[in-house]
């Protein structure tokens, strides 16, 4: 019984430190769907864009993940509001299919480069080894994903806490919610949006970077996570960003659980299946869809 | 000294595909005073509040605000030059709380934000709404949430798009009693309004507005006698003037 447990509650652990990462990528694409009412395909890009980030400076300057990880949020943030100023921003009223094509083009464009770059090898940062001992609960939890996932969920409940009480951050949501409005209240809604994608991207920086330390990587592997990106969104609500935090951690546990109790295949197919049946019992989403929800 | 007017509007037309929405408005509001615009249902009222407050840039013509030329300046920008204005169709944000209404529409620099935002509050007895959604608000609380959002910053000039539309008795007096107060502290107004007692009690001087040209000017008894006012309201089929 007690051995029982102890191994649901390991399971349950790593699968909500798993999960932290998928919601800190998660809420960035919901961040932009939210304000911009753009799908941003390119989001799992710009996430790969952060991993390789963290491999060329521990490769080459031996930096740590950690260490760069800062730099590499503040690089995309920049990146971000380049791409939104010269680009996303010609998007905003129109249909959505045109905003599709167009990041799904960047989307494409960037991994060619990551390929062109880097080639198809997959890479890790394997800078943390090991696990930590908790002995109060008998369990032990491994390191990277300790680290990993402490970091996204401080940095996903940091931006929503931003969102929430900042007074850029109730712009953006002022924004999101009736451009027109915000304008006369004085904000500059161009602006907002280009730090709205920057942070999005930073999001997703952090979140490759994170990414370095867990899992072996190559310029294709964005698409994944976009696609499971995508079950978390719905999961939680389109537009919904505590949804999405709710939505990356509950993926996080289930494929932890389908992993411990069936097969890591399995585990990797659970993301679809928790969709499917979202879509089924609540198309809504758990926490609801609605348009930008901090 | 500052010029006498406020807000300057020269030659000002807008047309939406073949509909002309204004036909080359001039137009004065003088400093401290409370200028009234009214019209039939059509006649460009609001689009001209939507050239003069820069949310639509495709109007030509002159807007001068305060001696600055404003016409195809960013809203943000023409907010900043001490310019604010309401929605005809109340405009609260509806995730955010009443507070975070207010807030979000303050000078990015002012320190006191949240202490003017509670004391307008309590001038409207909206003190215990504080931290209620603004999609929780009944209508006329909405365009009351709405008014104060524009007063943050305090403006040089509001324009106010039928502040009092679909407001209780005892909130449009709430309102009426704060438009006056403003106009006593030296804030200037443009006030578009249907009922005719309104605008005889508080306006200055009136503008009438009919299919997109100014047909009368002057204080409110003037234009009252004025045949083509009377001919645009009544002379018509098919118009009213609510
Ligand atoms: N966005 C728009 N697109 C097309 N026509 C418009 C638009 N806004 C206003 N109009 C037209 O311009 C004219 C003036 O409208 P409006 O300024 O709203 O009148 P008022 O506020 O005096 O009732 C009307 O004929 C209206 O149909
Ligand atoms: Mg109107």
């Amino acid at each position: 019984m007690l051995w029982e447990s102890s191994v649901l509650l390991q399971l349950a652990l790593s699968g909500l430190l798993a999960g932290a990462l998928y919601a800190l990528l998660a809420c960035g694409l919901n961040l932009v769907f939210g304000v911009m009412g753009v799908i941003n395909l390119a989001h799992g890009e710009l996430m790969i864009a952060g991993a390789f980030l963290s491999w060329l400076a521990y490769r080459y300057i031996d930096l740590h993940p950690l260490v760069v990880l800062p730099l590499v949020m503040g690089l995309l943030y920049g990146f971000g509001v380049l791409l939104q100023r010269w680009l996303i921003e010609r998007l905003t009223g129109r249909d959505e299919l045109t905003s599709l094509l167009v990041t799904y083009g960047l989307s494409i464009l960037l991994m060619n480069l990551g390929l062109l770059l880097f080639s198809a090898d997959f890479r890790s940062v394997p800078v943390l080894q090991g696990g930590f001992y908790l002995s109060s609960l008998d369990l032990v939890i491994s390191k990277p994903r300790a680290v990993a996932g402490a970091i996204s969920l401080a940095l996903t409940l940091g931006i929503f806490g931003f969102l929430r009480y900042h007074r850029m951050g109730k712009a953006i949501r002022a924004v999101s919610e009736q451009p027109e409005v915000a304008m006369i209240c004085g904000i500059d809604v161009a602006k907002v949006r280009q730090m709205t994608f920057g942070i999005a991207a930073a999001m997703a920086g952090a979140a490759g970077v994170l990414l370095s330390i867990l899992y072996s990587f190559s310029p294709e592997t964005g698409g994944e996570f976009l696609l499971k990106c995508f079950a978390v969104l719905v999961i939680g609500g389109m537009g919904n960003f505590l949804g999405a935090l709710l939505g990356g951690l509950l993926l996080g546990l289930v494929e932890a659980f389908v992993g411990g109790f069936f097969n890591v295949q399995w585990a990797e197919a659970v993301a679809y299946l928790l969709l499917v049946l979202v879509l089924l019992l609540r198309p809504g989403g758990l926490l609801g869809q609605r348009h930008a929800v901090f | 000294m500052a010029e006498p007017s406020i807000l300057e509007i020269q030659g000002l037309r807008r047309d939406f595909g073949g509909v002309q929405a204004l036909g080359g408005v001039d137009l004065q509001v003088r400093r401290g005073k409370i200028t009234g615009l009214i019209g039939p249902n059509g006649s460009g009222k609001t689009t001209l509040f939507q050239a003069v407050s820069g949310m639509d840039r495709e109007a030509t013509g002159r807007i001068y605000f305060d001696g600055h030329s404003i016409l195809g300046l960013r809203p943000s920008r023409i907010v900043a030059l001490g310019l604010g204005r309401t929605f005809q169709l109340s405009r609260v944000l509806p995730g955010l709380t009443v507070l975070e209404n207010l807030l979000v529409a303050s000078r990015p620099d002012d320190s006191e934000a949240e202490d003017r935002a509670h004391n307008l509050l309590r001038q409207v007895h909206l003190e215990r709404q504080v931290h209620v959604l603004g999609k929780a608000l009944s209508y006329g609380q909405q365009k009351l949430v709405e008014f104060l959002r524009v007063l943050m910053r305090s403006p040089k000039l509001i324009l106010l798009d039928e502040p009092a539309a679909g407001v209780n008795p005892t909130l449009r007096r709430t309102l009426w009693e704060l438009v006056r107060q403003l106009q006593e502290q030296g804030t200037s107004l443009m006030l578009i309004e249907h009922h005719m007692e309104v605008i005889a009690d508080l306006c200055d001087e009136v503008y009438v507005l009919n299919e997109g040209r100014i047909i009368a000017r002057g204080t409110f008894s003037e234009v009252r006698e004025d045949p083509q006012v009377f001919a645009a309201y009544f002379g018509h089929r098919n118009r009213t003037a609510s």
